[in-house]
């Protein structure tokens, strides 16, 4: 397999334009003879779909969902960076790119990520010109915030609707394109498999949810922005339905996997309350803006939050790291919560939580100040917890949030797979080993709006790929494999249903592949997961058939495919015996639990290639030659 | 707590649908509405019978996919909230619970609780955009927007079209989300070229998908998990009227 | 004409139009009963003032009975479309903001409509109490002319015809008499009250209906709206129904 990731040579700066005026574009004439199949319309699927389509292309979206309104893009809170430095606080390109490479724990690639930065202007440009109600100022311009891991205020947001406003917008963009006949929209159709001939993406094979029937997509380019794989561990932040089945199968068509292992943990999130918790939910990272965070100094001190006085309280964050102080990356947070907890200091009745503590802002601004900002996320904290957070400290707990893995792609966002694009969370390229609040919505509308409509180019600009039928064998055969697979789910008539050994693999991830890692658990876990997953293959019970709309189907068959997945995050996370951004392996630690990265040996991507279900995959290295910037040991101290 | 849960059973939109009856003897208060529904599911494989279908993804109240009739209001009778925020501890021991899908006749029922709402994303395809091919944007400081505009249309945009305000309307109107997808943009002066011809579109389509006309319940208002104000729909009527009297846009 | 009825936001502007015509009628109507309590005199005079306006009469007459006929034709339609619209019913209905005022303006509509057959058949057309009905009212103008009183009574009317008292004794309608007459009646006065307390019931919901559709409205505006179009419905229906309550209390008419 060779990995080659396309950078264009020259300075940083200027490597995104030159790539701009070399590239071969599509004769306009011409686009309507490429087809395009873009899976997941989140932002930045449904970016892609309606930036494509405007150009001229033909578009066919897909999308699990009964709309493509609804993909967890809406859930994103806080924000969206953009180095536009309107609040004259000193950003530039340069300095959200080093930030975003600095966060991310120097395992990004410098050209994507400059590239990143330096579109992140125009998303915002765009997004107003859609319609998106940023925040203003009441001299009529756009609001900024600050959010960790920077210290310029550059998050422009719309309350705590930022990722809903944002997908919103596309939506709307996308809807005219679907209203004019230039985006067949396919809603409720889950893809179950790509189709490849000769090292080449020429479709997709998907499952009707409604009639559970399968058919055949053919497409010049395919386009994957299926999101992260998250839910792997079963309680996260992410979507009930958000699953890793299109990446996953990929990857098992030959895409390079990159970086598994770099899964975000959040540090505010809502802590969990029971065994029948589903989901846990994220509070904006943007509240960390306001509040404070603490435990109590001594161990065991159970005592209302109110009772303990200040002189009392530990406010871990500021003590630890003075410049960054609550506004401290995701990963460092995260894990400077676990171990107030695992010290015993953790506050609820499960000692898993602390508190995010808001009466310091509200007695400086008063709470009408503090309802205009955060005011949708109290209520929804209210709403889950019973408890009044302006009256209560809030308590919460970090939950794996977002995935920095994905499949590998190069500076065209093409994967190894030729014709397989692959946009959004789901590839590897922008975030390294961490990534700032912010970011996320950045980077899925730069792929979608202001990347593919150039990059895919690269591709298209060689000539028209040959078409092929949805008779050929390969089609009729990757139908068939979708179809086996769900008579064989059926077919087991156990006793366990899905979401029970959903379940029992998220606790064994979240327990040895979760926030701090070894060695010993790591390799304990790929056992465990290999036994579940033939617990899974043995005792899984549907009731029902698959002819109409069959929700246990549907989630029968994205775990079948966690339950191989997990084993590739253990196996990756094994691997990389250093720690670095949100991969801390206990094993290299500081005296004080700061990550000890290693350079030397580590600064790579690490892109892994199927062998086999149960088949160690094969690990393929992808060097980081970082040429602009210094590398550094990541300190908010 | 003890529940009793009177779920509408329904094989298709063509099937005849009815109530069952179904017991939960362990429910916690701290669960979701939709975690309680997970239990029931749960129970039900085991027993080897089909689970309640429902439709559900983000559980945090924002995406707009779950939605279900909860004791004849939409998303259950806690304001502002979506059933997925609805918790148990709201209810109380031995409660009777009915639960239905949403009734329109521009929702057709799927099978159980899920209920076809692509008319909406119809309506969207009519005129819930702004025609402006991405790329051509000018400096988003360029065009200053007061503060009061911004944040209404911020009000509108809140929308998560979950369909509330059409299943609890007597009428089964789409009005509540008609007014605020197309007032989001009408507010905005990015979205005054298209104004008239947004705001006929959009209506036009609402009527070509069977949605009924508004009678100023207020019963949309009421249900919505977001909280949008029927003046939308005041303001809708309004760009609605000055339209008719534009030609040609 | 009735291609409107296709889009219903122009059947609402329809109905909104068509039925502020009619509140501001049925307000003027209200306020011209009252001359009741001044007396005989006052509201004869009233009576015969309107009759007198000729052709303005018929105008002010068509464009209500258009208004009226265009209200209820739409609103039938509406009904009946609305109706479709929710073909399947909730097992379990409940309401918040949906009060019984705005449920039942089909309804009240239609009662009022039918009261409103009965009233005209009684007060304008005279058929159904013909003996109060044709009640006439010999009165005299300029009377000091000739020597005579204001309101002097004239024993036989017919016996001045030709005479000189011809110029000053006139008749008219004595629609005083009718009216109480009428509402001596507890089964006509009980119906009227009932008519009434629809009408208002109606008119709460209808006023700020009106500006809703019309666009107006506003987070201060509206609130401010329904509560005055409660307070309007209601004072209307009052001031309506003092009229009949009075008569049969006796407070009025006695000297009839």
């Amino acid at each position: 397999m060779k990995l080659e990731s396309k950078v264009p040579s020259g300075p940083l700066e200027q490597k995104w334009s030159k790539y701009k005026n070399d590239l071969k574009p599509v004769n306009p004439a011409n686009k309507r003879k490429f087809k395009i199949l873009v899976v997941g319309t989140g932002l930045a699927g449904g970016a892609a779909a309606a930036s494509l389509a405007e150009l001229g292309y033909r578009v066919e979206a897909f999308t699990y969902h009964d709309s493509p309104r609804r993909a967890h893009s809406i859930a994103a809170q806080g924000g969206i960076n953009a180095a536009k430095n309107y609040p004259n606080d000193g950003d530039s390109v340069w300095r959200l790119f080093h930030d975003t490479i600095k966060g991310g724990d120097f395992r990004s690639r410098e050209g994507n990520v400059y590239r990143l930065a330096e579109v992140s202007n125009n998303i915002i440009d765009q997004a107003t010109a859609a319609g998106v109600p940023f925040a203003r100022e009441y001299g009529g311009v756009l609001s900024n915030r600050s959010f960790g891991g920077a210290l310029v205020s550059r998050t422009f947001y719309a309350r705590g609707q930022t990722g809903q406003q944002l997908l919103l917008g596309v939506y709307s963009s996308l809807s005219r394109q679907i209203g004019i006949g230039a985006v067949i929209m396919h809603n409720r159709k889950e893809m179950m498999d790509v189709v490849t001939v000769e090292g080449r993406a020429v479709g997709i094979v998907v499952r009707d949810l409604q009639t559970g029937k399968i058919e055949s997509h053919y497409g010049d380019a395919v386009i994957l922005a299926t999101g992260g794989y998250g839910n792997t561990y079963f309680l996260s932040t992410n979507a009930q339905h958000c699953n890793v089945t299109a990446a996953y199968r990929a990857y098992k068509k030959g895409a390079a996997f990159a970086n598994p292992c770099f899964t975000q943990i959040h540090p505010t999130c809502i802590p969990a309350s029971g065994e029948h918790q589903s989901k846990l939910t994220l509070m904006s990272e943007s509240l960390r803006n306001d509040g404070r965070i603490w435990v109590p100094k001594a161990v065991g001190d159970k005592r209302k939050p109110v009772q303990i006085p200040e002189d009392e309280r530990d406010y871990y964050l500021e003590r630890m790291y003075p410049s960054f102080g609550n506004l401290s990356p995701r990963d460092i947070s995260s894990r400077a919560a676990k171990r107030a907890c695992d010290e015993g200091r953790g506050v609820n009745a499960t000692g898993q939580a602390v508190y995010l503590d808001f009466s310091d802002a509200i007695n400086r601004l008063g709470q009408n100040v503090i309802e205009d900002r955060y005011g949708n996320l109290f209520e929804m904290y209210e709403r889950i917890t019973g408890v009044d957070p302006y009256h209560n400290p809030m308590m919460i707990y970090p939950a794996v949030h977002y995935t920095m893995g994905g499949l590998w792609v190069d500076y065209n966002l093409m994967s190894n797979i030729e014709g397989l694009f692959v946009l959004g969370e789901a590839n590897f390229s922008d975030h390294g080993a961490n990534r700032l609040g912010a970011s996320a919505l950045m980077q899925g509308l730069a792929d979608g709006y202001f990347v593919i409509p150039y990059t895919i180019n690269s591709y298209f600009g060689k000539g028209k790929p040959a078409e092929v039928n949805t008779n050929h064998e390969e089609f009729v055969k990757t139908e068939n494999d979708a179809k086996e697979k769900i008579s064989k789910l059926m077919s087991i008539n156990g006793k366990q249903t899905p979401m029970q050994l959903h379940r029992k693999l998220g606790k064994i991830m979240w327990e040895h592949v979760g926030m701090a890692r070894n060695k010993a658990g790591l390799e304990k876990s790929i056992g465990m997961i290999q036994e579940l997953r033939n617990e899974f293959w043995s005792d899984l019970k549907l009731v029902g058939n698959d002819s109409y709309m069959n929700p246990v189907i549907e989630k029968a068959s994205r775990v079948a495919d966690f339950m191989e997945f997990a084993e590739l995050i253990a196996t990756d996370a094994l691997e990389r015996d250093e720690s670095c951004g949100a991969h801390f392996r206990e094993e290299h630690q500081t005296a004080e639990g700061e990550a000890e990265r290693n350079d030397a040996d580590y600064s790579y991507v690490a892109a892994w290639e199927f062998k086999g279900v149960g088949e160690k995959p094969e690990m393929h290295k992808e060097d980081l030659n970082y040429e602009f910037v210094q590398l550094g040991v990541r300190s908010y101290k | 707590m003890k529940l009793q849960l009177n779920i509408w059973r329904q094989e298709n939109k063509d099937s005849k649908g009815a109530i069952k009856n179904y017991k939960l003897n362990e429910v916690d208060e701290d669960m979701s509405f939709l975690e309680m529904m997970d239990i029931l599911n749960e129970d039900l494989i085991h027993k080897g019978e089909e689970p309640v279908v429902f439709e559900h993804d983000c559980r945090e109240g924002i995406c707009g996919t779950c939605g279900m009739v909860v004791d004849g209001r939409p998303h259950g009778k806690e304001h502002g909230t979506t059933v997925c925020q609805l918790h148990m501890r709201k209810f109380n021991d031995g409660d009777k619970i009915t639960i239905e899908p949403f009734r329109a006749k521009g929702f057709p029922i799927i099978r159980d609780l899920a209920v076809d709402r692509s008319a909406y994303d119809r309506i969207m395809q009519a005129g819930g955009f702004i025609s402006q091919n991405i790329g051509s944007a000018q400096d988003a400081n360029a065009l200053p927007i007061s503060k009061n505009v911004a944040d209404l249309a911020m009000d509108a945009a809140s929308c998560i079209g979950c369909g509330a305000c059409a299943a609890a309307c007597p009428n089964g109107s789409a009005m509540l989300f008609v007014s605020a997808k197309a007032s989001q943009l009408n507010l905005l002066p990015q979205g005054q070229p298209e104004k008239a011809a947004r705001a006929r579109a959009m209506v036009r389509q609402m009527e070509s998908e069977g949605f009924g006309g508004c009678s100023n319940y207020y019963e949309c208002e009421a249900s919505c998990p977001k909280n949008v104000s029927v003046n939308f729909i005041a303001k809708l009527n309004r760009d609605y009227l000055c339209a008719t009297f534009k030609e040609g846009t | 004409m009735f291609k409107y009825l296709n889009h219903l936001v122009v059947s609402k502007f329809v109905m909104a139009v068509t039925g502020i015509i009619i509140l501001l009628f049925v307000t003027g109507h209200a306020i011209g009963n009252l001359q009741i309590f001044i007396g005989k005199e006052a509201l004869n005079a009233y009576a015969a003032f309107l009759q007198g306006l000729g052709e303005i009469l018929w105008i002010i007459r068509i464009v209500l009975i258009i208004a009226l006929l265009l209200h209820i034709i739409t609103s039938i339609y509406l009904k009946l479309y609305n109706n479709g619209a929710r073909p399947d019913k909730y097992v379990v209905t409940s309401y918040v903001k949906a009060k019984l005022n705005s449920r039942t303006m089909i309804w009240t509509g239609i009662m009022i409509a039918a009261f409103l057959g009965y009233h005209i058949l009684h007060f304008t057309v005279g058929s159904i109490q013909p003996e109060n009905y044709n009640q006439e009212e010999i009165y005299t103008k300029n009377a000091y002319s000739v020597g005579m009183g204001m309101n002097a009574h004239i024993a036989n009317p017919e016996e001045h015809r030709g005479s000189v008292l011809n110029k000053v004794v006139y008749e008219r309608h004595d629609v005083y008499k009718m009216v109480i007459l009428g509402f001596r009646n507890p089964y006509v006065s009980g119906l009227y009250i009932l008519g009434m307390i629809l009408l208002g019931f109606h008119l709460s919901h209808a006023l700020q209906s009106f500006f809703q559709t019309l666009g107006m409205a506003g987070p201060r505006f509206s609130p401010f709206i329904r509560t005055f179009s409660n307070w309007y419905g209601t004072i209307t229906a009052i001031v309506f129904l003092i009229v009949p309550l009075a008569i049969l209390l006796g407070f009025i008419g006695g000297n009839v």
